[in-house]
This record gives structure tokens, C-alpha cells and sequence, in this order.
């Protein structure tokens, strides 16, 4: 028995279906679902080339297929990390994957104060002062996250490294494009730069207080009468 | 079509230029005199680079504007030099003036020629960095950064014309190039300097603010003015800022530097005078702890 022509038709029906899931994969409008719709069409399409023998098709959505997946566990991994990170400790340690890493020598400086601020900085090794306030940064610190939400957007000290080693670096531009492609880390990174912003708040009004607080031996003190 | 095509330019900004081409406003609480260098400044620029350069510039007068340690003639003097260091001379520029020098565009083309000496670096760092790093790395290797190339700026032919459009056309990448980026380094550092003096030693800023007359030009002279100017701000500036060296005159010391600064590529005799100066600030500090000392056994 021939089955040659059941192949035929079982191939443009599936080509049909697929072709549905493109057109659906091509109107998301964020990055989560078009990727989900991009793999969907990608094992529509490779099972649908395997009874036509079309393997042109078939090699080019097996690649596709991988990277499809690759992207969108990235993706979710992103928006979990951040997740957790307003949950818990406010970190930035998530940005590490997208961050480019970079060698700093002595004396050099990161940024100016007043400069507009157009990237941020993770610090990995070395030495590096805050010139104006003099405060050094500890390893694992993050520089200059809220400056990419200020309106002024302009650094408030200058960075300078004093004793050599390696940062990580992101440009704004970069966490607006992760920003813009997906909703959901959009909404935790605005909750964490938020919560990061009380936090420092929140440690401005103890400096005040103890600041405003009498000490010991005036509260002690008589009051005039 | 005009929101598509307002799309298609934000999707090729890169390539194609800023659309921007509102120009800025002048700060708020400038004298006649200062707004008149600041507006000076503003039409420069724009004609420079474009709208948002002469924004950049407003922002850096503005860090200035308004502070009680900073008068009139200081203010003016920053936004004049400043003007002159955010239009720094690389080929473009010069492609950039001869062209209006020759009036194209508005009359006949005048015949004018010029023949200028820039270094292999100089130039190929006025192209974008994505293309720039990897000739420069190149050239490195082969030892070629430094070697002189001299490029001809003519109007007389068509041909000499076109090239100079040709030319001038880069400026709209010249702010991802390598040379933009030093160039912002170096312009960040001097205000920064500057605003450190106005707190550590007010006397000395009109000294730090014309240590910016060091640098210009293009080619050997503008490394030499380079590499004369952070030897002064690493060796004399910056130690007095960080307390690391008591200068009291620290004006005086910057002036004594700067005359001893040669065209020299060794810097020797500024390196020497550098050490002078320091050897003399360290000895007149320690020289009353050392009498103490000796009084108390």
C-alpha cells in the first residue's frame, strides 16, 4: 500500500498548524511568552519535517530548539533571582551573568562626581575610596544601581581604585533592554531599587537620631528653672 | 508613517545620529559676560558635535554656576577653556573648518590647501571603538602607534571636497570613538580638580582651571601637553588634595612646573622640577618635628 500521499497531507496539515505558531510566536509582545511560543514552533516544525524529509528544516529548528530554551531558562532564572533577592537580602548578585568583567590598576578612576552615570559597577577584588567621603568599598559592593533611576542621573562622589583589581561592569543601557524585553523582572527590580532606597533611608534616619539624641551627661544635666 | 518612521530612526540612532536637535538653554544666574561665553559655547558645540554635546557642556558649566567660591571671572574662564577642550582637534574637526573655511555650501569653492601631521593612533582612534580597538591592537603589534602620518585637508578639487564631507560625516560616530572617550576622562578630570582645589586650597583654582591651556592642539604636541598635565596634577595636585603632600602654595609650585615643561618626550626636566618642588614642600613640613625632636631628648 502506498502511503506516500498520507505522508504528503499529514506534512501540510502540520506545516499549516506550524505556521499558526509562528504567527502567534511573532505577536508577543514580551520575551517569556514568545519564547515559549518560539519552542512550541520549533517541535511542530521538526516533526512536521521529519514524513516530508525536509531536513534543511529539520537541522535548522534542532539548533533552534536548544537556544529557544537556553534563552527562556535565563530568562525565568533572571526574574527568580530577583525575586528572591527582594525577599531577602537585597543583593545585586544576579547581574553578575550580564555583567562584563574588567581589570582596574591603581589611581585609576571609575567615575567622576557630577559625571553622568551611565553604568554600574560590581566590585570582585582590589581597594576602592569614595574620594570625597573617603569611604572604602568593600569586595561584593555595588555601585551606582540607583543612579539609572534618578532624574538627574548624575554621580554623587567619585570612584577611585587605590590598590589594583577586577570589577564587573553593566551599563544602564543594558539592564533597560532586560528591563523593557520582560515585564516580570521589570516589577522586581523596581520593588528591589525601592526597597534598597528605604534601606538607605532607613539608615540616614539612625545616623540622625543618634545625632539628635542628648547624650548621657546632658540628659543628666538640670534643666533651668 | 511619521510614528513609523520616528521607530525606524529610534532603531537606527547609532548609525544615523541623535534626533534631538533641541538646543539647551542657558543656566539660570549667569552675568552678561559669562552668558556670553556659555552661548558661545552652546553655538560652538552644536555646530561641534550636535545639540546634546552642547547639553553636555551646559551640565558641566552648571556644577559651577551658583557656588559662592566661584566668581564671575572664574566661571568664565572654566566655560571658555572648556569650550576649547569639548572641541578638541581631531581630523574631523579639521575636516569640519576647512570646509566652512572654504564656504561650501554658500559660494564658489576657494582653493586651500593643508597638510597635517597626526599620529597613526590619533587617527584611527577618531573611529568608532568597535572598529578602532581592534586596528589600534594591530598596530600595536607591529609597532606602529606612534608613526607619523600626514593627511593633506584640501578644497581645491572636488575630489578634495568630497573627501572633506566624507570626513566631517564621522562626527555623528565620533562620540562611541576611542579618542571621545579619553577625551571625556581627561575633560571629567580637570573639573574634578577643579572642584577639589575649591575645597582644599581656594587660592590655587584659577592655576588648576589654566592648566587646561596645556592641552591642545593635535598629534606629538597635544601627547606632550597630555603627559606634562597629569604629571603635574599626579606628582603636585592630586598629593596636596589627598593630604599626602604639604604645599602650601600649591598655585605657585603649579607655576614653577608648567616653565619648566620642554618639548621634551622624556619629561625630564618637568620630572626633575616635579621632585624639587616635593623634596622642598616634604622637607619644610618635617623641618619643625625635626627641631622638636631635637629639643626633646
Amino acid at each position: 500500500m502506498d502511503t506516500s500521499h498520507l505522508a504528503e497531507h499529514a506534512g501540510a496539515a502540520s506545516s499549516f498548524f506550524a505556521s499558526i505558531f509562528v504567527v502567534a510566536t511573532l505577536s508577543m509582545r514580551t520575551m517569556i511568552p514568545l519564547r515559549v511560543f518560539g519552542i512550541l514552533t520549533n517541535i511542530i516544525l521538526i516533526v512536521s519535517a521529519i514524513p516530508t524529509h525536509n531536513y534543511a528544516t529539520l537541522v535548522l529548528h534542532s539548533v533552534l530548539l536548544p537556544l529557544n530554551s537556553y534563552r527562556l531558562h535565563q530568562m525565568l532564572q533572571l526574574v527568580r533571582d530577583v525575586k528572591k533577592s527582594v525577599n531577602s537580602d537585597l543583593s545585586m548578585e544576579w547581574l553578575k551573568p550580564f555583567m562584563t568583567e574588567r581589570k582596574c590598576a591603581a589611581g585609576e578612576v571609575l567615575f567622576y562626581k557630577d559625571e553622568k552615570a551611565e553604568s554600574m559597577f560590581y566590585i570582585v577584588s582590589g581597594r576602592y575610596q569614595l574620594v570625597e567621603s573617603g569611604i572604602e568599598l568593600p569586595v561584593g559592593a555595588i555601585v551606582g544601581e540607583l543612579g539609572m533611576l534618578s532624574p538627574s542621573n548624575m554621580r554623587t562622589q567619585t570612584l577611585e581604585c587605590i590598590e589594583a583589581g577586577t570589577i564587573l561592569s553593566v551599563s544602564y543601557k543594558q539592564v533597560e533592554e532586560l528591563y523593557v524585553q520582560n515585564p516580570a523582572f521589570g516589577f522586581y527590580f523596581l520593588r528591589l531599587a525601592s526597597a534598597r532606597l528605604f534601606q538607605n533611608i532607613g539608615t540616614l534616619e539612625q545616623q540622625l537620631a543618634q545625632y539628635a539624641a542628648p547624650s548621657p551627661a546632658a540628659a543628666a544635666a538640670p534643666k533651668p528653672a | 508613517m511619521a510614528g513609523v518612521l520616528s521607530s525606524l530612526r529610534y532603531l537606527l540612532a547609532d548609525f544615523i545620529g541623535e534626533e534631538d536637535d533641541t538646543p539647551p538653554f542657558l543656566p539660570d544666574g549667569l552675568s552678561d559676560g559669562v552668558a556670553a561665553v556659555v552661548s558661545e559655547g552652546i553655538h560652538r558645540l552644536t555646530e561641534y558635535q550636535g545639540a546634546g554635546y552642547a547639553r553636555l557642556y551646559v551640565d558641566r558649566v552648571k556644577r559651577f554656576v551658583g557656588r559662592h567660591d566661584v566668581d564671575d571671572a572664574m566661571l568664565g574662564e572654566i566655560a571658555r577653556l572648556m569650550i576649547m577642550r569639548m572641541s578638541y582637534e581631531d581630523s574631523i574637526r579639521i575636516a569640519q573648518l576647512k570646509l566652512a573655511e572654504t564656504g561650501v555650501g554658500n559660494g564658489p569653492v576657494q582653493p586651500a590647501d593643508d597638510v597635517r601631521k597626526f599620529r597613526l593612533d590619533e587617527l584611527v582612534g577618531a573611529l568608532p571603538a568597535v572598529v578602532a580597538e581592534p586596528v589600534l591592537d594591530i598596530c600595536e603589534r607591529l609597532g606602529w602607534t606612534h608613526k607619523p602620518v600626514s593627511v593633506r585637508f584640501s578644497a581645491a578639487s572636488g575630489w578634495g571636497v568630497r573627501r572633506l564631507k566624507i570626513e566631517a560625516s564621522l562626527r555623528r560616530w565620533r562620540l562611541f570613538s576611542v579618542r571621545y572617550a579619553e577625551e571625556r576622562a581627561w575633560v571629567e578630570r580637570w573639573l574634578h580638580m577643579v572642584g577639589r582645589c575649591l575645597t582644599k586650597q581656594p587660592k590655587a583654582t584659577s592655576e588648576i582651571v589654566q592648566t587646561a591651556t596645556m592641552v591642545q592642539g593635535y598629534g606629538d604636541a597635544y601627547r606632550q601637553g597630555l603627559a606634562d598635565w597629569h604629571a603635574i596634577i599626579d606628582g603636585l595636585a592630586k598629593p596636596t588634595f589627598d593630604g599626602a603632600l604639604p604645599l602650601a602654595d600649591l598655585a605657585g609650585a603649579v607655576a614653577e612646573a608648567r616653565a619648566a615643561a620642554m618639548p621634551d618626550p622624556r619629561q625630564a626636566a618637568l620630572k626633575r622640577t616635579i621632585a624639587q618642588i616635593r623634596a622642598r614642600a616634604l622637607g619644610e613640613a618635617l623641618g619643625p618635628i625635626i627641631a622638636v625632636n631635637a629639643g626633646n631628648p
